[in-house]
C-alpha cells in the first residue's frame, strides 16, 4: 500500500522532509514513526498506518511534501514470504486517516475545500472511473483528473454534472484562496496575489530569502485575521507596583523550589478568572451555524518569540492551575518551544492569548486575534510612571496593556468590564494566592 | 533532387495509416500518404480480416448445409469451385480497396506508391517506380503494420508451406492441411478449409487452443472443431519440415515422442511480427522494445518528436480497430489536443464456428491479477433465439465489480458473437452497472436477450433459467 501524508491538522497542507527513519526492505510495525517533518508549526512524526516491508521511499529528505503525496510504499504481506512472485497487488487500502487533526470551530470555506480536495476514487479491481467516453474527453481537454470527481450515478458513474460541481468548487476555492491564502504546494504565492513581483534590485542591491514554512503560517492567518476580524483596541493601563513587591517578596522562597516567578504566570492566574467570569471572551464564533460557541475550559495561548519565528503553545485548564503550577508548566513549554520540541497538538485549542513584550521592552501596541479566538491580550514592559494618587503624584511601576477583542462577539462594555477586572486582579493580587503548598 | 513538402506525412496505408491521414485532412492538414502495395488497406482489407471474413460467410453455407437434413431440408452433395470463390473474395477486396482510394482522392490526400524509407527525423525517401522521391514532411505518422512470421526452420521455400497471407490466396483444396499454432489465425482458416474439405489437423504447443481466452468461452469452439477438423493435437511441438515430394514431410513431438507425418499444404500461424526492417529507423530517434515493436507513449508519440507510431507497429494486441482509434489519438495528439490511448475498450472476436468475443476484463486476466470479480452467466440453451438457430451451444457471461456492479468486462461465445460484443463495449465504456444492463428492455427473440438475462441472473431472477447468484 502507498502511504500518503494525512492531513495533520487544519491549515497545515505541507511540510519539508527532516529525516526519514526507515530503509526500503525494512520491516515496520504498525504506528513505528518512519519520517519526521517539519511542518508550519511543528516537527513531529509520522507514524506507519499498518505493519509491513518498505518496499519503496518516495521522498527525500529536504523535499517539500504536501497532503495526500505518496511518501512510502509499505507491502503488508509478512516478510517470511518474500522471494520469487511478491504477492499479488491487492487494491491498496484508502490513505492513512488523519494522525491528530482536532475538531476546530473552521470556517465553512475550509470545510468545502477540503470536501472538494480530499475525495479519491479506489477501485479494487484497479480500474479507472466510471464515466462514459464523452464525459472522459471533456475532462481530459479541461485537464481534471477524473479520480477526483466523486460521481452521483450508480456505480459512482460520473456525469457532467459531477463534473461541472467539481469544477465549480475548485473556482470557489481559487477564489477564497487567492487573497494572500496559501496554496497547497506551498510555493506559487509566498505573496498576497494582488501583489505584483517588484524588481528591488532596480535601486540597489538585495537578496532573497524562502520564507520558512512557520513564516508562510504566520503570515497566512495574520492576514486571515485581519481581513476576516473586525476588532476593536481598547487600551488600558494597570499599576503593578504591589504585584512586583509580592513577587519580589515571594521569589526567594519560589527560586527554592526551582520556580521562576514571571509576570506571564501572574498574568494567567489573573486572565483565568477572568475569563470564567466572562465566558464570552473564552468563546468563539462559528459562522457556519451562527453560533457562538462557550468553551467550558479555559486553555491560553502564550506568544513565544523563537529563532525560526512566533509560536503559540497552548497551556490548558489554567482557570484550575494555581501560580506555582502555571509557573513550571510556562517555563517548560516556553523552552521546548524554543527548541521546536512542541508538538502540533501543543499549539491546538487555545481560546485566549497572551502576547507579552515586556521582556523586551515594548509598550503599548495592538495585536492581532488569533483566530477562531476573540480576544487576545497586548502586554508591554511596566515601566515607573508619575500619577496621581490621592491629589498628589508618586511614582508606580505602570504596565501598558491592550485588549484586542472582534466586535462581532464581544461590544465595547463587555471588553472594558472584562479588562476592568484583568486590571483589579493585578492590581489586588492576594498574598493567599501566592502560598506555597 | 529537390523534396516536395508536407504537413504530416502517413506511412502504411492500412486501416491506421488511412484512417490517420483522413482524419488528418479532414481537419485541414496537407497529407501524404505512403503505401508500398498497388491496393490500399493494408493487410486487414487484402489479406487478412475482409477475405477472411468473405471465405467463412461462403464456407459456413456448406456448414450449415449438412447441418440442415436432420430439419428434413437436404441439398444434397456441394460442388465447389474454387477458382469462381477466390474470384468473389478478389473482387470484395477489389472493391473495397478501390473506394480507399477514392475517399483519398475526395480528401486530396496525396498517394505515393513505394517503399519507404527514413532519411532522417523530418525526410522519408521513396522508391517509387518512377525513381527516388524525397518527402520532407512536419510530423510522420508510423503505421507500417505486420506480417505473418515465419521461423526459420519451416522456410523452406515451397510453395506448400503457407501463411495467412498465401492460404487466404485458395491456392488449392488440399486433401491433408496441417496448421501450425492453434491461434485465432489457424482456427479461422482450419474453419474455411475444413468447410471445403480438407482433412485439417492443428498442432498447438500449449494445452489448450485460443490460447489467453476464457477457457469456457473456447470449450464450444473446440467441440466444433474437434467434429469439423480431423485432429486438434495439444501440446505438441513441430520439431522440422521437409520437402518430400509433392507433400511436406512434418516431425512433430508429442509426450517426447517423435512422428513423421505427411502433409498436401502446411499453414504456419504461429504469430505476426512488425514491418519495421529496412524502414531507415536508425535514421531517427524511434526505438523499439524487445520484440521489435516501436515504443510510443500514450498519445502515440515514439522518442523522435517528429514521429508518431500506431497500429501493429506498435505492438500490443494487433488489431484493425485499434489502429483506427490509434490513428485519430496521433492525429489529434499533432493537432493539440489533450487525447490519448488509455483507458480504452478494445474488443476482440474470433470469427470461429461459433465465434467468440469479449471486451473489457475477462476472468482469466482477472484471475491473474488478482482482481476480486464475480460473474454472471447466461447459457444459450435457455435462449429461444439460439434454438431457432439449432445453436444452443453458447454462453454470454458478464465480469462484474463486486462493490459497484459495475460490468468490468464481457464474453461471448455463440453464433453472431461478434455482432452481440458492440453492446458489451458500450456498457463497459459507459460505466454500465448490472442493474442498467437488466433493466434495458431487449427485443425477443433475439440472442442479444443473453445480455440482459445475465444480468438478471445476477440478482437471480434470470427469466428463462433458474439462475443463482453466481460468484
Amino acid at each position: 500500500m502507498d502511504v500518503k501524508l494525512p492531513q495533520l491538522a487544519e491549515g497545515v497542507e505541507s511540510g519539508t522532509v527532516v529525516s526519514i527513519l526507515v530503509a526500503e526492505g525494512q520491516e515496520v510495525k504498525k504506528d513505528q514513526p518512519f519520517m519526521e517533518l517539519e511542518t508550519q508549526k511543528a516537527v513531529g512524526s509520522i507514524p506507519a498506518p499498518s505493519a509491513g516491508v518498505v518496499t519503496k521511499v518516495h521522498v527525500k529528505q529536504g523535499m517539500e511534501v504536501s497532503v495526500g503525496q505518496v511518501l512510502i510504499s509499505i507491502d503488508a504481506a509478512p516478510a517470511a514470504s518474500t522471494g520469487g512472485a511478491t504477492a499479488p497487488p491487492r487494491a491498496s487500502k484508502p490513505a492513512a486517516q488523519p494522525a491528530t487533526a482536532q475538531p476546530q470551530p473552521s470556517s465553512s470555506a475550509t470545510t468545502t475545500s477540503a470536501g472538494a480536495t480530499d475525495y479519491r476514487y479506489e477501485s479494487k479491481s484497479g480500474v479507472a472511473p466510471p464515466a462514459p467516453p464523452s464525459i472522459r474527453k471533456i475532462a481530459a481537454d479541461l485537464g481534471i483528473d477524473l479520480t477526483r470527481v466523486k460521481g452521483s450515478e450508480a456505480g459512482g458513474r460520473i456525469n457532467l454534472g459531477d463534473l461541472r460541481d467539481y469544477v465549480q468548487r475548485l473556482q470557489q476555492i481559487a477564489l477564497q484562496r487567492a487573497p494572500g491564502a496559501e496554496q497547497p504546494s506551498g510555493q506559487a504565492h509566498q505573496t498576497p496575489a494582488s501583489s505584483e513581483s517588484v524588481d528591488f534590485s532596480k535601486w540597489g542591491p538585495v537578496h532573497r530569502e524562502k520564507m520558512s514554512p512557520l513564516r508562510r503560517t504566520v503570515s497566512r492567518r495574520m492576514v486571515e485575521s485581519w481581513t476576516t476580524i473586525p476588532k476593536i483596541n481598547q487600551f488600558a493601563d494597570a499599576d503593578i507596583s504591589n504585584l512586583l513587591a509580592l513577587r519580589k517578596k515571594n521569589a526567594p522562597g519560589y527560586e527554592k523550589q526551582g520556580v521562576h516567578l514571571t509576570l506571564t504566570a501572574f498574568l494567567l492566574v489573573v486572565l483565568g478568572r477572568a475569563l470564567k467570569k466572562h465566558p464570552r471572551a473564552n468563546s468563539s464564533l462559528d459562522e457556519s451555524t451562527m453560533e457562538i460557541v462557550y468553551k467550558n475550559y479555559c486553555h491560553i495561548g502564550v506568544a513565544v518569540d523563537t529563532e525560526g519565528g512566533l509560536i503559540v503553545p497552548i497551556l490548558r485548564d489554567v482557570d484550575r492551575k494555581n501560580l506555582a503550577q502555571l509557573s513550571q508548566e510556562l517555563h517548560a513549554i516556553t523552552e521546548r518551544t524554543r527548541q521546536r520540541k512542541i508538538s502540533i497538538e501543543e499549539l491546538q485549542g487555545g481560546t485566549f492569548t497572551i502576547s507579552n513584550q515586556g521582556s523586551i521592552g515594548g509598550s503599548h501596541f495592538t495585536p492581532i486575534i488569533y483566530a477562531p479566538q476573540v480576544a487576545i491580550l497586548g502586554v508591554g514592559q511596566g515601566q515607573p510612571k508619575p500619577v496621581a494618587i490621592d491629589g498628589k503624584i508618586g511614582v508606580r511601576t505602570i504596565l501598558p496593556l491592550c485588549l484586542a477583542y472582534d466586535h462581532r462577539v464581544l461590544d465595547g462594555a463587555d471588553a472594558v468590564r472584562f479588562l476592568k477586572d484583568v486590571i483589579s486582579g493585578l492590581e489586588n493580587f492576594s498574598e493567599a494566592d501566592l502560598q506555597l503548598k | 533532387m529537390d523534396p516536395t513538402t508536407t504537413e504530416i506525412l502517413v506511412l502504411g496505408a492500412g486501416p491506421g495509416g488511412y484512417t490517420a491521414a483522413f482524419y488528418a485532412a479532414d481537419k485541414g492538414k496537407k497529407v501524404t500518404l505512403v503505401e508500398q502495395n498497388p491496393r490500399l488497406g493494408g493487410v486487414c482489407m487484402n489479406v487478412g480480416c475482409i477475405p477472411s471474413k468473405a471465405l467463412l460467410h461462403a464456407t459456413a453455407i456448406l456448414r450449415e448445409g449438412k447441418e440442415s437434413s436432420h430439419r428434413g431440408i437436404d441439398f444434397g452433395p456441394a460442388r465447389v469451385e474454387v477458382e469462381k470463390l477466390r474470384n468473389w473474395k478478389e473482387s470484395i477486396v477489389e472493391k473495397l480497396g478501390q473506394g480507399i482510394k477514392s475517399l483519398a482522392q475526395h480528401r486530396q490526400v496525396e498517394v505515393v506508391h513505394g517503399r519507404g524509407h527514413f532519411e532522417d527525423s523530418r525526410t522519408l525517401r521513396v522508391e517509387t517506380t518512377a525513381g527516388q522521391k524525397f518527402i520532407r514532411y512536419e510530423k510522420a505518422i508510423i503505421a507500417a503494420g505486420s506480417k505473418p512470421a515465419m521461423p526459420h526452420a519451416f522456410d523452406l521455400g515451397n510453395k506448400r508451406v503457407m501463411t495467412s497471407t498465401e492460404a487466404l490466396d485458395l491456392p488449392d483444396v488440399p486433401q491433408d492441411l496441417l496448421i501450425v499454432g492453434g491461434g485465432y489465425i489457424g482456427m479461422e482458416l482450419g474453419t474455411v478449409y475444413a468447410a471445403l474439405g480438407s482433412n485439417v489437423v492443428v498442432l498447438e504447443a500449449l494445452p489448450s487452443i485460443l490460447t489467453g481466452v476464457d477457457a469456457d468461452l473456447v470449450r464450444p469452439v473446440s467441440r466444433v472443431a474437434q467434429k469439423a477438423f480431423k485432429e486438434i493435437r495439444l501440446n505438441t511441438k513441430v520439431l522440422k519440415m521437409a520437402t518430400a515430394g509433392k507433400q511436406i514431410k512434418v516431425t512433430t513431438e508429442v509426450n517426447k515422442q517423435q512422428r513423421d507425418e505427411l502433409y498436401d499444404r502446411v499453414l504456419v500461424s504461429v504469430g505476426r511480427v512488425p514491418n519495421l526492417a529496412d524502414l531507415g529507423l536508425e535514421n531517427t530517434k524511434v526505438t523499439k522494445d524487445d520484440k521489435g515493436f516501436i515504443q510510443c507513449n500514450a498519445q502515440l508519440q515514439t522518442e523522435d518528436p517528429n514521429i508518431y507510431a500506431v497500429g501493429d507497429a506498435t505492438g500490443g494486441t494487433l488489431l484493425a480497430h485499434r489502429a483506427f482509434r490509434q490513428g485519430k489519438i496521433a492525429v489529434e495528439t499533432i493537432l493539440g489536443d489533450a487525447s490519448a490511448f488509455e483507458n480504452v475498450v478494445i474488443p476482440a472476436v474470433v470469427f470461429t464456428d461459433p465465434e467468440v468475443a469479449w471486451c473489457g476484463l475477462t476472468e482469466t486476466e482477472a484471475e491473474q491479477k488478482s482482481i476480486e470479480v464475480q460473474v454472471a452467466k447466461f447459457p444459450w440453451g435457455a435462449s429461444g433465439r439460439a434454438l431457432t438457430f439449432d445453436r444452443p451451444d453458447g454462453l454470454t457471461k458478464l465480469v462484474i465489480e463486486p462493490e459497484t456492479e459495475r460490468i468490468l468486462g464481457v464474453g461471448i461465445v455463440g453464433v453472431g458473437a461478434g455482432e452481440l460484443i458492440g453492446e458489451g463495449v458500450l456498457a463497459v465504456e459507459m460505466g454500465a452497472t448490472v442493474r442498467d444492463l437488466a433493466d434495458s428492455v431487449h427485443p425477443h427473440p433475439t440472442l442479444s436477450e443473453t445480455l440482459m438475462e445475465a444480468a438478471e441472473s445476477f440478482y437471480g431472477t434470470a427469466t428463462h433459467t433458474l439462475s443463482r447468484r453466481s460468484s
